[in-house]
């Protein structure tokens, strides 16, 4: 059960060795703050669409099994939005522009078809936190780069005094914008990329 | 013809669910959200205000920038400005813009409501500090719609974003104009 877990935050890493949910990531990932942010929703909505999925697999006939997992993802995403705005309004300034984007991540629906409707409840909750774990490590990762080559900061929330934003002495004054653009998203994960793929080719052999 | 009828129910079954429990959730949260909305607008309005009085809303009919206007009097009544309630494009979508604006057309200070620009790059306009380039601008100086009109470093700093940055500044424009047109009500 525990495998169900670990796998996705290495070893079927979904951007860097499964490659979904490219798009969100190289949209969000400006700032350290945006990807936490992206990261708890996607957490949140994959155990909501694996746990429906999974419980609904003998119901869902074959044929129209992606529509209705796109109803079942669309429908929870939405209450998720619909809740949060009314019941958290701080959490939902800050998160809420990227639950509307969890509908059109391919993640979910990915795990949807590939895991939960052939696994049991518990399985595919265990796949839903590693696989949403494994992804906003990896977003966490794109984005500290990011933020820091880029624009020579770290943003995190804003705790009492501390206005959430760090400096990089350095790179502050200096920073080199390409990483902040969508060219240096693409760099920093085709780099990141390569790494994984050279790591785990190492270790099988 | 059978599997069809079964296949196309579940499918009608799944919807239907989805659809009740939705709309249930709605009519939870609806009254909150609404409320929550007013509270915000309320705010942003005292914010524009700067301590002026807020006198009541007009709609505008015949402006696809302008929706309406409250006008603003000092302390002995006199009008001093506009608060304008503003729709500008953006690049996902319309910008719900709060502007307050001098009889002569100066931006005084302005408020996004509401928008749906892309996280990390046209969604910094939500930041107060964003704001600063266009205030002060419109009645001697025109209100920024183009990069060029921008120093280098607020040039850099919008760089990926600038149909949001354009989308405001247009909306400012209109408002700033229909100010000076209007001036006294």
């Amino acid at each position: 059960m525990l495998k169900e877990f670990t796998k996705g935050i290495f070893r079927e890493n979904p951007i860097f060795i499964i490659v979904l949910g490219l798009c969100p990531a190289l949209g969000v990932s400006t700032k350290v703050i945006n990807a936490i942010g992206m990261g708890a929703g996607v957490i949140f909505v994959l155990l909501g669409s694996n746990i429906f999925v999974s419980l609904l697999k003998n119901f869902i006939p074959e044929k129209v099994r992606i529509p209705s997992y796109i109803v079942i993802i669309a429908s929870f995403v939405t209450i998720v939005q619909m809740v949060m705005e009314a019941f958290a309004p701080a959490l939902y300034k800050s998160l809420g522009v990227f639950v509307p984007l969890i509908v059109v991540n391919c993640i979910i629906l990915g795990r949807a078809e590939a895991f939960a409707n052939k696994n049991t409840v518990m399985s595919s909750i265990m796949d839903a936190l590693g696989m949403g774990v494994g992804f906003t490590l990896a977003l966490l990762l794109i984005a500290f780069i990011r933020e820091s080559l880029g624009a020579g900061t770290i943003t995190l929330f804003p705790v009492g005094s501390f206005s959430g934003v760090i400096r990089i002495p350095v790179l502050a004054d200096n920073p080199i914008r390409v990483f902040g653009l969508a060219a240096g998203a693409l760099l920093v994960i085709g780099f990141l990329k390569a790494f994984f793929n050279w790591y785990s080719e190492r270790r099988a052999r | 013809m059978n599997d069809i009828l079964r296949i196309g129910s579940k499918l009608a079954l799944i919807c239907a669910v989805a659809a009740i429990s939705l709309g249930l959730v709605n009519a939870v949260t609806e009254p909150k959200i609404n409320q929550m909305r007013e509270q915000k607008l309320m705010n942003a309005l005292k914010q524009v205000a700067v301590g002026m009085e807020v006198g009541k809303y007009k709609k505008v009919a015949d402006n696809p920038v302008v929706k309406g206007y409250y006008p603003l009097r000092d302390n002995s009544g006199k009008q001093k400005g506009y608060i304008f309630d503003l729709v500008g494009m953006g690049y996902g979508g319309d910008l719900d813009i709060i502007a307050g604006v001098s009889t002569k057309g100066k931006i005084l200070s302005v408020v996004m409501m509401n928008d749906q620009e892309t996280p990390g790059l046209g969604k910094e306009a939500e930041n107060p500090e964003y704001m600063k380039k266009y205030i002060g601008t419109g009645e001697i100086s025109p209100v920024p719609v183009r990069k060029s009109q921008l120093s280098q470093e607020e040039a850099d700093a919008i760089t990926g974003a600038s149909i949001t940055f354009m989308g405001i500044g247009k909306a400012l424009e209109a408002a700033s104009d229909f100010a000076k047109k209007e001036g006294v009500e």
